[in-house]
């Protein structure tokens, strides 16, 4: 009995029947890891897009990459299935956590077994080996300016909406964005302080109608929370004043699909399918001792020429769609 | 001179002067505040808001509390809108709200065994089935937003009983779905001022134990109760539907403060007895009115809330105080 029959004998044995089969096939060129990603809940449009690119991974390198995620975005049943995946002995954990502080302990628990813990959208994470983030909020709110400026003919009156005041990415965003009008389009103004929309729709919409009351000029909106555009388009709709308010903001091409082109003039997102597929990259080169540093091309469209801030990996993978692509992208 | 007194120090002429006296604060600073399209967008903007009131101030009245509406609400809708899409069956605009106000009462019923044949705590209860209702929709239905609205009911959503222009050339407009807040009130009007029933929500609500004593089944009120809000609340979700035009589980849920401080604001108590229609529809549009106009005032937004804090606490506290002081005068005039 080989050496190689023998250890995947123990693998079968321990429930790791696929990842061992998949390695003998591939250990001719390349070891072949076993990575799952852990999402925070699985059913949802948003990470059934993130599974096609983690199969994507697993079909164009040959390694076992799998995700799974509970019924419900909740920590502990998160928490649960890394314990599971760290008793099982995976190569990697790929995770988009519920709620940082909580997935520490568990992390912590993976790293000291050897095992790459890579996060997404996580970037406050400790006890990682690295964390992909699709864009660097900054440079992501500058290109939602950019395009607002370029609508609006780089003039006139304009307001931002973020989902809470206390929502930590929504506000880069849109301080972001105000900052680089600031400094690049000086014939454009901020009408007011940055609007709450609760991630509401309807709390989008009645704040637009009373903008649009109080500053009848008004040319622009931008939105973060994916339902403040719609909420805007609607009232801007209603007022009978399509095309002349200029709307782009952060939304999905499932939620802002009937203003495109009429009221919305553009959203962006990121792909969790490439995402996905960065995080499972990245892992492997964690893996194979790879340094990761700035410019690196990850092979993933958006991630070609990554940024690198302590251990956080960020590419510019933003994805704009305009009524011309829309329907390219069915979440 | 002090039946004069007293019908302003009611709660409801409070909240009404608080109003007056807010919207032309409102006006001042931006004239474009005071008009007939500034009211109309209000009403618009108050329909959900204002049908759930309806429900919220019957328990209210019945002595209990119910936070569990907002999740019946969009429970009803989001199931009713994926079943029909789901089955792909031709629906008219009326079977939708039909089938969300059967779902609402399906729901309501739950609240009304535990609390009216069990007799648990409404708090306790509704605070549990706002949270199991929530939990099934997004386990069970579903967690994604739904925008390809049937054409019947954009059409629906597009049909305006007013439409005109403010003062800035921008149309305004109230939509047909104002009759749902029209007829909804209408029925608990009728049902609460001349109906047995409605004497005895009253009856339970003022004193449990009394209105037992003199022969009212106290758990079979109470239970149809339930119902009748979980119906409502089930309208209220197809209003905010039809309104936006798109279905979103995570909608709604989160609005019950607003809504209770509404009807609260009208005049009901949290111990029972009191409230009546005309109040929770008063009380709802303060609310909205206060929650979308201080934009107008340039209010920046972390201020609102604490705006919108003070105005409940006045609102709510001024006539309360007024009557202890009243009570606590005739008391002392009382010739010893």
């Amino acid at each position: 009995m080989t050496i190689s029959l023998k250890r995947s004998l123990i693998a079968a044995a321990l429930g790791l029947g696929i990842a061992a089969s998949g390695a003998s096939a591939a250990a001719a060129q390349d070891k072949s890891y076993s990575i799952v990603t852990v999402v925070k809940l699985s059913g949802i449009a948003w990470f059934n897009r993130m599974e096609e690119g983690v199969k994507q991974f697993a079909k164009d390198t040959g390694n076992n990459a799998t995700q799974v995620g509970a019924a419900t975005a909740d920590s502990a049943l998160q928490i649960q299935l890394i314990e599971d995946l760290v008793a099982r002995g995976v190569d990697a954990i790929t995770v988009v956590p519920n709620s940082p502080q909580a997935l520490e302990p568990v992390l912590k628990r993976a790293l000291d077994n050897n095992i790459v813990v890579i996060g997404h959208e996580g970037a406050d994470l400790k006890n990682i080996t690295y964390d992909v983030e699709a864009f660097d909020n900054k440079a992501y709110g500058e290109h939602l300016m950019k395009r607002l400026a370029e609508d609006m003919g780089e003039e006139g009156e304009y307001a931002v909406f973020v989902g809470y005041l206390t929502s930590n990415t929504h506000n880069q965003w849109v301080d972001a964005a105000i900052a680089y009008q600031k400094a690049h389009y000086p014939k454009m103004t901020l009408v007011v302080d940055k609007l709450e929309s609760q991630e509401q729709q309807q709390v989008a919409y009645q704040k637009t109608r009373e903008l649009l009351r109080t500053h009848p000029n008004l040319k622009g909106v931008q939105g973060s929370a994916g339902t403040d555009v719609v909420g805007a388009a609607l009232a801007v709709e209603e007022a009978g004043l399509s095309g002349k308010v200029k709307i782009v903001g952060t939304s999905l091409p499932s939620i802002a699909g009937p203003y495109l082109g009429t009221e919305i003039d553009m959203i962006s997102f990121w792909d969790p399918a490439k995402a996905g597929y960065a995080q499972d990259v990245l892992a492997v080169k964690a893996l194979k001792k790879e340094p990761v540093k700035a410019g690196d091309d990850l092979g993933v469209e958006g991630y070609n020429d990554v940024k690198v801030d302590g251990k956080v990996v960020y590419g510019q993978a933003w994805v704009d769609v305009t009524e011309e692509n829309a329907d390219k992208y069915d979440f | 001179m002090s039946r004069l007194v007293a019908l302003i120090a009611s709660p409801r002429s409070v909240v009404f002067l608080t109003a007056v006296v807010f919207a032309l604060v409102i006006g001042a600073l931006n004239p474009n505040f005071l008009s007939v399209a500034t009211l109309i967008d209000l009403l618009r903007n108050s329909l959900v808001t204002g049908i759930f009131a309806l429900g919220v101030m019957m328990v209210l009245a019945s002595g209990g509390i119910d936070v569990s509406f907002t999740a019946v609400g969009v429970f009803a809708m989001y199931a009713t809108v994926s079943l029909v899409l789901g089955l792909d069956l031709p629906m008219p605009v009326v079977g939708f709200f039909v089938i969300a106000a059967l779902i609402g009462a399906g729901l309501g019923i739950l609240n009304g065994l535990l609390i009216g044949v069990l007799g648990l705590p409404t708090l306790i209860v509704t605070l549990g089935t706002l949270s199991f209702f929530r939990g099934a929709l997004l386990t069970f239905v579903g967690t994604t937003y739904i925008s390809n609205v049937p054409r019947n009911v954009i059409a629906f959503a597009r049909t305006n009983i007013v439409r005109l222009e403010n003062a800035v050339g921008q149309l305004v407009s109230l939509p047909l779905a104002f009759v749902v807040l029209a007829g909804v009130a209408v029925v608990v009007a009728l049902m609460m001022n001349v109906t047995q029933f409605g004497r005895k929500i009253y009856a339970i609500g003022g004193s449990e134990e009394g209105a037992r004593r003199i022969g009212i089944d106290v758990g079979w009120v109470k239970l149809r109760i339930y119902v009748i809000a979980g119906g409502i609340a089930g309208l209220a979700g197809m209003t905010h539907f039809t309104l936006s035009r798109m279905a979103n589980p995570f909608d709604l849920v989160g609005s019950e403060l607003d809504v209770i401080a509404a009807v609260v604001l009208g005049g009901a108590r949290i111990t029972g007895g009191h409230g009546s229609v005309s109040g929770a529809l008063l009380g709802a549009l303060v609310i909205t009115m206060i929650n979308t106009s201080l934009l107008s005032a340039g209010v920046p937004s972390y201020w609102q809330k604490v705006v919108v804090g003070v105005l409940i606490l006045v609102g709510t506290g001024l006539p309360i105080a007024i009557e202890r002081f009243r009570s606590q005068r005739a008391r002392l005039a009382r010739p010893a």
